[in-house]
């Protein structure tokens, strides 16, 4: 990756991260501002807001305030997690089964692989009985449109 | 300190009849399994597998659930070297090295180093609880809220600064974790962070937050990669490799001693137990080591570390398990409620009054040790085959059975959606160089700290002046401080020293 090329996200992760601290800090004192209720929440809101503050003054000094990320692109990784969010997703209104067996296709399908009795081969056979070990194993009820609940 | 009487009545409950050593390989089994699956736990396993023991004595029942734990122990080390998944969170350090070791095409002795060291640990650990039971539990006794409390933070602070580059980086990581391991309910029954989620109320679902952040994030990152081993040779399952690996793990007899005594009397701890004991111990020995910086990059000593001191934990909260009656963690806690099933009470008193069961269980566990060194290698190979496996394969079926897994822990789904949010949360973590690891304990042990720190508060009616009566928690505190600024001030000096002798 190019040395010049700015990258945002490291700078918007960070102030996500302070974002957050502050947000969560205000919930706990509009919830009870009593010392029992802020004993930790305070002290260590502080001290991440410090730490956060301090890491942006050091990277203003170093001249690497929106240095890159020398791992992968994020966006070259989007379609799995993008596939990943619409299973769990659609894992209640489809199924368990169902969903799991399409989400195995799909992603397959996705990361090349071409031999078409492999991807609806494994992804039945694999999807179907993780599906179904679970749905007896748990003693909970599982949403299943194939197998017996 | 050791009942002799005792000793011939328990070699008299275990050898008398054939039927507490009939539960013995297939918990052995099943905690290999359930350990070795990315989001089933030891404790569920034990959890499912509880009910079958209405019907056993109550020394089958406790062998049977030992048994599991022993498995999986060293069970939860396999995903982790091999897909960088620590099947639990005791075995988040023996990923560091461990899956180095994998991808260097070391797989076979990073799990030859793993399984002598687990063994090893284990024994040690009933070694430490059949000799120090009493005095351990006396010990455990006089850890009150403060000194857990900087305890906490002390394992914090150790944990966030593992990175030495990105010590701020880490430090941020850890703390936010903290802060999310408050949200919901608190001790005092304030609701905070819910953001009217009913289902935040008892705060953030931690495991299911734990596999999202390792094995999710993990995976979306290999997304692009052909095998987790790219090199075709380097795939091979070898069981001689294995053995080199054990052997390689007796290269390092100190560690090893070491990280034995620090699960012992960490897993001694109630709450804090083998989570933090590997990570303790593979931080100490990176400290202590001429060349920390070979660690995270496959050095087995990290593993050795780790999965001695996980192993070891396991004597330790039994200690506190037995002595006192209080769960060290999920296993432990499973295990309270066999007590309870079996009309038992754990404490002084039932040490002093069924010494003879006591010594029953270590002894028992002396053998456990022994049968998983067999059963380890016999299953080894299978489970190690899982580096053949294209990643195109891998990938979605661990994150189905993450899924399920967190699936399973709620029972609704939360689980499946806290590991969904948590997985591009580390994801991104990972991207830009934030210690997910930190982040994991953080909020694993947020509530934890909060309880303390308040508990203090509660004790000394808010005076300050209290902690300077408790010379443990200045000690520790003193350790804490030391340890935060002691590698930076140590890279200073070594790189003023290289200048001057330029």
């Amino acid at each position: 990756m190019s040395e010049c090329k700015r990258d945002y996200g490291d700078f918007i992760v960070l102030m996500g991260l302070a974002g957050f601290t502050l947000w969560y800090l205000l919930d706990a004192i509009r919830v009870s501002a009593t010392p029992q209720n802020l004993l930790l929440i305070l002290p260590l809101a502080v001290i991440v807001l410090a730490i956060i503050a301090l890491e942006l003054i050091l990277r203003i000094k170093h001249g690497s305030l929106f240095r890159s990320s020398e791992e992968e692109p994020l966006h070259k990784t989007l379609p799995v997690v993008g596939l990943f969010a619409a299973y769990v997703m659609s894992l209640e209104a489809i199924g368990f089964d169902i969903a799991t067996v399409a989400f195995l296709a799909l992603f397959l399908i996705l990361k090349g692989e071409r031999n078409w009795l492999l991807v609806g081969g494994y992804s039945v056979v694999f999807g179907l009985s993780v599906a179904f070990f679970f749905s007896q194993m748990l003693p909970y009820p599982m949403t299943l449109l194939l197998l017996p609940s | 300190m050791i009942d002799f009487g005792a000793v011939g009545q328990s070699f008299d409950l275990l050898f008398s009849n054939f039927g507490p050593w009939l539960v013995v390989v297939p918990g052995i089994v099943l905690g290999l399994i359930f350990g070795a699956t990315p989001g089933l736990q030891i404790s569920m396993a034990m959890a499912i597998f509880l009910p079958m023991t209405m019907y056993m004595d109550f020394i089958q029942a406790m062998l049977f659930l030992t048994a599991i734990f022993t498995g999986g122990s060293f069970g939860a080390g396999i995903p982790a070297i091999l897909m960088n998944i620590p099947g639990t969170s005791s075995a988040i350090a023996t990923a560091f090295d461990g899956y180095p070791m994998a991808r260097k095409g070391q797989h076979n002795q990073a799990l030859g180093v793993a399984l002598a060291s687990s063994v090893i640990g284990a024994l040690m650990g009933y070694v430490v609880l059949f000799f120090m039971i009493q005095p351990l539990s006396y010990m455990v006794l006089r850890l009150g809220p403060a000194e857990m409390f900087v305890v906490i933070l002390w394992g914090m602070t150790l944990i966030a600064s593992l990175k030495g580059e990105q010590v701020l980086k880490g430090l941020i990581a850890g703390f936010v974790g903290l802060l999310v391991g408050t949200i919901g309910f608190s001790e005092i029954g304030l609701a905070r962070g819910t953001m009217g989620q009913t289902y935040l109320l008892d705060g953030v679902p931690v495991i299911p937050a734990m596999m999202g952040m390792f094995a999710a994030s993990e995976l979306f990152k290999l997304a692009n990669k052909g095998f987790i081993v790219e090199s075709a040779d380097a795939r091979k399952v070898k069981v001689s490799e294995i053995f080199e690996g054990c052997r390689m793990a007796m290269r390092y007899p100190v560690v090893m001693i070491r990280g034995g005594l620090i699960g012992v009397l960490v897993g001694a701890v109630p709450g804090v137990g083998s989570s933090v004991s590997n990570l303790l111990s593979y931080i100490e020995t990176k400290r202590r080591d001429r060349d920390p910086d070979s660690f995270g990059k496959g050095n087995p000593k990290g593993v050795v570390a780790s999965e001695a001191a996980n192993s070891s934990s396991e004597g330790g909260s039994m200690a506190t398990l037995l002595a006192l009656g209080i769960p060290g963690g999920g296993a432990t806690a499973v295990m309270l409620a066999a007590f309870a099933m079996h009309n038992i009470t754990g404490g002084p008193q039932f040490i002093r009054q069924q010494t003879d069961v006591v010594y029953a269980i270590i002894f028992a566990n002396f053998a456990q040790v022994f049968l998983l060194v067999i059963i380890g290698l016999l299953f080894i190979p299978l489970l190690a085959n899982i580096v053949k496996v294209p990643m195109r394969y891998l990938i979605p079926s661990v994150l189905v059975l993450a899924v399920m897994g967190s699936f399973g822990l709620t029972g609704n789904m939360t689980g499946p959606a806290t590991v969904l949010v948590f997985a591009v949360i580390g994801w991104i973590f990972r991207h830009y160089g934030y210690s997910v690891p930190a982040a994991v304990i953080g909020m694993l042990l947020g509530s934890l700290a909060e309880k303390s720190l308040l508990h203090s508060y509660q004790i000394s009616g808010g005076d300050i002046t209290y902690v300077f009566e408790r010379p443990v928690t200045l000690a520790i505190f003193a350790l804490l401080l030391i340890s935060l600024f002691s590698q930076p001030v140590m890279k200073r000096l070594k790189a003023r020293q290289e200048a001057a002798q330029l």
